[in-house]
Order: C-alpha cells, then structure tokens, then sequence
C-alpha cells in the first residue's frame, strides 16, 4: 500500500431516495471507490470531479460531492487522507470583485442619471397633464383651503387683484392666462399657487406690503410658477422619487421614501423658486412696473428671517431672502414707467380684509 | 401501541455566533457601496450559514439558493406589479382629489389587491425557500396556490373582527394546516392535521387580558389627566410616568398570556405534524418563547435592522433545540421529486416587506 490507498468507513445517499446507508470508502489515486457494507460496489467517484462539501466534524472526516453525480453525497470518517487528493477549491476571486466594483459603479451611475433625468422628465409630464384635471384638482384644493381659513373677500379690493393679475399674465401661454385669486386670513407671510390658476395670498402677506409694487413682484412670481406648471411636475417629481427609492432600498413602508423625498423636494423646490424669481422679472418688465418693489420685498423678508422665533414658511423649500433681492438687484431692468395700482387701488388691497363699512 | 418511540431531538444547529455578527457587518458595508442592490446576495449568504449549520441525524441541511435568483424575481414583480399598482395608486389619488366617487372605490380595491399579493407573496417566497432546500441530496417543495392561501387569509382577516377575536386562533391554525398540509420533502408530503382544540383556554386568557388592559389604559390616563390639572407634576413628566406604567401593564396583562398562547399553539401545530409514520412535536414553553422573541426584537430594534440575520439564528437555535420526532421516517421510501420548483425567488415577498431572513 502506497499511503494513499486506504479503506474508510463512511455515509453515503445516492440522492435518489432519502437513505442514508454506512458503505466503505477505498481512496485510490484515481478517486473513490464506494462498496456497501456487503463489499458490493455502489459507485465510483473519478478524483477529477470530486467536490469538496465542508466538514464532518463530530468523525473527524469530509463531506464530498461529485460532479458527475450532483444530487448524491458521501461523508468519509477520519478522512486526512482524501483532504490531500481533493482539489483545491479554486474560487476566482478577481472576478468576483471586479463584479463587485461594477455592480457598485452601475448603482452610482444610475442614481445619478435617474436624479439628473428626474426634473426635467417630470416638467415634460406635468405638460401632459390635461389643463382641465389640473384647474379641477387646484380648485379642489383652493376650497379646502378656504374652508379651514377664513377667506377674504372685500370686492374691490379683489377686483384689483383680479385685475393686476390679469394685466401681469399677459405674457403667459393662453390657456395659463386665467387665474382666480384667494386672499385667506392668515399672519404667514406667504403666496400659494396651486395647480390649474388658483393663487393664495395669505392677509399677512398684504399687511407686510409696503407698496402696489410689492405686491405685484410676488405675483408675477406666483404666476411663473402657474405658467411654468411648476406644481404639478413637483407632485410628479415627488412620485418619482419615492418609487426609486422604494425601487433601490427596497423598502416598501416609506420611510425611506419619505425622506429622500423631503431632501430632494427641498433641492429641486429651490430650483423652481429661482426659475420662478427670474420669470416674475420678465413679467414684471412686460407690464412695466419693474423690478425694485420685488427686490425691496425680499429685502424686507431677510431682516424678518433674521429675528429670531419669527416662523416664516418662505423658508426651507425656498432660497435665502437676502440672495433673491441680490439676484433680482443684479438683473435690475428699465426703470418703472407706470406704477402697479393707483392710489385708490392700493388702499381698497390694503382692506381686503376687513369687515365692510355698515 | 406495542411500540412507543420517545421523541428523538434529531435537529442541531452549529452556526456560530461570531461568524453570522461578522456576515451582517460585510453585508451591511456592501449593501451600501451598491446602494442597497447586494442585500439579495447578501440574504443569500446569510441563509446559507443558516441552513447549513443546521444538521437532521447528523446530516447536514442545505441552502442552494442563488442571489440572482433573487434578484430576478425582485425585478419582475418590480416592474409587472409594483409600478402599476403605484401607478393605480396615483391614479385614484387624482380622481379622490378631482371629487369623483369612483376614487375611493378604486382605491379600496387597490388596497385589497395589495394585501392579497402579500398573502401571495408570502406564500410563493416559502415555495422558492422550500425548493432551496435539501438534505441528503433530496429537495424540499411547497404545493398549493399562493392565491389559495391569500383567500383564506382574508377569510380569517374578516372572521377574527367579526367575532371580537374569537376566530383568530381557527384562522391562524387553518393557514399554519395548509402551509404545511403541502409542504412536500422529496415525492413524499407532509400530513397536519393540527386543530385548535385545547387554545380556546389559553385564548381566552389573552382576550380576557386584553380586556383588563384596555380598562388599565383608561384608569391611567385619568389619573394621569387628574395629577396635571391638579398640578402635581408636569406635563412632561406625567407623560413619561404614564408611558412607563403602561409599558409595565402590558408586559404583565399583554405580552405573558400571549406567550403562553403561542407556547401552546407551536405545540399544537407540530403535535400535528407527521412524515412517513413519525409525528413531530415541540417543546415550546412560554418563558423561553418569550425571551427569543424579545431578544429578537430587541436585536433587531437597536441595530436598526442590521443584526436581524443573528435574531435569525437564535430562531433556527431554538427551533433545533426544541423540535422533536417521534422515531425515524422511512427515508428510504422517500425519492426525489421531479418538479424542481420555481425560476426565480420571492420577488413579491421581497417588494412588499422585508420578509427578512426566511
């Protein structure tokens, strides 16, 4: 005997029955050798397609598997002897890695394409979105508003901004045009568009105007955000968001979704206001009132935003104050040539609010 | 009855606790390099060390499963289920805030649609796990209908309300019966004809529990609102001391009858067991129970998820521990099946929750 030939006792299934039988294990040079307890030959296994299975620990032996027999399994007590024939399992583990590193580089590279394509994509959408679901759906939401606020309704001071409104829109796409203006009691300083035409001015936004032009800067920049769709391919975007993120985590709660969605919807919000920002400019222009009363608006919300305890909702999803003013200062235009509202127009805005004269 | 078997404790589990912690650390560092993509390879990994440390009469158990698999199935229902269940979603959102009453139905059959994929999901993931498996070569199957199950879910979701609880431990003895009425090792099925006969008693302790609690509640939170307004203590402080109290009234009212419910119900449900002429049995007891279960929640709970493949592990410890079999089947007569299961893994199981571990 050359010390490689040896008799081991040992388990063996044949991986057609569930049997586990003891059977004999001759080690040769060329593989195994399994014979029955009753020295009948059961099946040889060639060194060349053994496989190594893990350990036996409790027999100090192997487990086996052989690759021309896949389903059947063999145990061999105290089993020094095969460790030496078996082959070294050969795991290519450059190749493993190299996945790896691409698997990683493809999930980067997609995140980011899915983030660049996600803006754009969804303002090509919102341009889908037929314009009478979308009037149906922010008048919906205009009258739930008004019905959790008081709303306001002095009648001439809505038929001027009825009327500033319509001189501002102008330049807008057609069927953008038409706005309806809500003025809702409240101490935010703050304007809402919905989607469709409807614009929010909160009472707290007028009681800070110092000037018709004030007012009228912020809602040209209101109306930018109507004829841009800016709301509706928000809510697309948001969509968006929240099924790649459930999409890649995997995470069906939401949880992660709702997070990456709040990041996300402040990053691309403050897009939208900027974008919104530079087309007020424009309209602004358009109907010759200029630019100085938006910039001093902003002006005045920085030294707000400043005190401390004053909440404001302009701020998180909107830029900086003080950087706006900055902005519509540099791209200050033609000098005003006719004021936003007279006098008397002013004053029946500044009233809006208040309860008529009995 | 000439010949009693004693039940055998043929299962044990080797897995250590070191090498699983050291598994979900990589997995966790790889699943964020790939933005979360690696957790199919990952969970692959994990029940890999879980089921191969697992022996029956000393033979090993094995996990074949592939991360691809898994992977697939993830992708498909991805993008055949989710995104147009998502997109339904959105859709009916639009018609409940547009005022049409359609959205509300439509959203409740979506709703309905979705709890019964998960049934199905969960079903079909069990399928894919049991054909994963083998020992001494020979697979494991599941037969039955996924939608089968997903409608007698719903059949035990509707009773258990309806009869103030009183259904649940029929309904849930009903599902755990038709699991494991077509759990199938080889050709050969397994027979359940566990009942519910003998839970009405420990059942009836948990409801009775149940009721105690609720009154505690509310004596609480009256005395609680009596010692602010008298203004004994804080708020704040009430708050915590409430919270704390009530924490400790339901682990003694809640948490322990309920354990001895589920003590009862393992043991019930593997007395009901039975392969080839030998019946299982489990020695679960309500103190052990618990604290693997708390464990586990606790474990999973601080680690943010992360250490789930180690509260996985306990789970197999315990259920090797106390899983015992009347004798030993005629393995023999059990021969491999011919159906080899399905293409790709778990993909609903694995969109609509974690499903974690198995």
């Amino acid at each position: 005997m050359n010390g490689l030939e040896a008799d081991r006792p040992g388990r063996f299934s044949d991986g057609r029955s569930a049997a586990a039988r003891k059977v004999v294990v001759r080690v040769l040079a060329t593989g195994l050798e399994i014979r029955g307890s009753d020295g009948f030959l059961i099946a040889v296994w060639k060194a060349g397609d053994l496989l190594a299975d893990g350990d036996w620990p409790e027999k100090r032996g192997v487990r086996l598997r052989c690759a021309s027999e896949p389903d059947a399994r063999l145990a061999v007590e105290d089993a020094y002897v095969i460790r030496e024939v078996l082959p070294q399992p050969a795991k290519p583990p450059s190749r493993r890695r190299l996945a790896l590193v691409l698997g990683c580089l493809l999930g980067a590279g997609m995140l980011a394409g899915l983030m660049l394509a996600l803006a754009p994509v969804s303002k090509l959408l919102a341009h889908l979105v037929p314009a009478g679901l979308e009037r149906q759906w922010g008048e919906s939401i205009a009258g739930g508003l008004a019905g959790q606020m008081k709303a306001c309704d002095g009648r001439d001071g809505m038929r001027v901004l009825d009327a500033l409104a319509r001189r501002l829109a102008e330049p807008l796409p057609a069927d953008r045009r038409h706005v309806n203006i809500h003025v809702l009691q409240s101490r935010d300083v703050n304007a809402l568009a919905l989607p469709g035409g409807e614009i929010i001015l909160f009472s707290g936004l007028i009681a800070k105007a110092e000037g018709p032009d004030e007012l009228a800067g912020v809602l040209a920049h209101e109306l930018t955000h109507i004829g841009e769709r800016h709301v509706t391919a928000a809510m697309i975007r948001a969509l968006g968001v929240g099924v790649l993120a459930t999409m890649i985590t995997g995470d069906a709660s939401g949880l992660v979704a709702g997070g990456v969605g709040a990041v996300l919807a402040g990053t691309y919000s403050r897009e939208d206001e900027s974008a919104a920002d530079s087309g007020a400019l424009a309209l602004l222009e358009m109907a010759g009132i200029g630019s100085d009363g938006l910039a001093r608006f902003f002006r005045r919300l920085e030294t707000m935003e400043g005190r401390p305890g004053q909440v404001l909702a302009w701020l998180g999803t909107h830029p900086e104050a003080g950087r706006r003013a900055a902005a519509v200062e540099a791209r200050r235009g033609a000098a005003p040539r006719l004021p936003a509202l007279s006098e008397a127009d002013w004053l029946a805005v500044k009233r809006v609010c208040s309860k008529p004269k009995p | 009855m000439s010949e009693v078997t004693a039940p055998q404790r043929p299962f044990a589990h080797s897995g250590g606790t070191g090498g699983m912690i050291r598994l979900a650390l990589v997995n966790l560092l790889l699943s964020i390099l790939t933005l979360s993509l690696y957790r199919f390879w990952g969970k692959t990994r994990v029940r890999r060390l879980l089921w191969g440390g697992t022996t029956a009469w000393s033979d090993p158990v094995e996990y074949t499963g592939t991360g691809k698999e898994l992977f697939t199935g993830f992708l498909i229902v991805l993008f055949l289920i989710y995104l147009p269940l998502a997109a339904g979603f959105g859709w009916a959102q639009v018609l409940v805030t547009t005022g049409n009453p359609l959205g509300g139905l439509a959203i409740s059959l979506l709703y309905l649609l979705t709890v019964l994929l998960v049934a199905v999901g969960l079903y079909r993931a069990r399928r894919y796990q049991m054909s994963r498996t083998r020992w001494r070569g020979i697979r494991g199957g599941q037969t039955g209908s996924g939608w089968g199950y997903a409608l007698r879910s719903l059949a035990v979701w509707l009773a258990v309300p309806l009869s103030l609880g009183w259904a649940w431990p029929w309904g849930e003895m009903w599902l755990a019966r038709y699991r494991f009425g077509n759990t199938t090792f080889g050709d050969r099925p397994l027979r359940c004809d566990a009942t519910a006969s003998g839970l009405y008693g420990r059942f009836a302790l948990v409801w009775i529990s149940g009721l105690v609690f609720t009154a505690a509640a509310v004596i609480l939170v009256g005395a609680m609102e009596m010692a602010v307004e008298q203004e004994e203590y804080g708020e704040a402080v009430a708050g915590m001391v409430f919270t704390l109290l009530l924490l400790l009234v339901a682990a003694v009212t809640l948490v322990l009858p309920w354990a001895w419910y589920r003590a009862g119900f393992y043991r019930n449900l593997a007395a009901g067991i039975e392969f080839e002429g030998s019946r299982f049995s489990a020695d679960t007891g309500a103190w052990r129970l618990m604290r693997l279960v708390a464990g586990n929640l606790l474990l999973t709970l601080f680690s943010l998820g992360i250490l789930r493949p180690w509260a996985s592990l306990r789970t197999f410890r315990y259920a090797c521990a106390v899983i015992g079999v009347e004798g030993e089947p005629d393995f023999a007569a059990v021969h491999r099946s011919d159906d080899s299961g399905p293409k790709t893994g778990e993909g609903l199981a694995a969109v609509f929750d974690g499903a974690g571990e198995f």
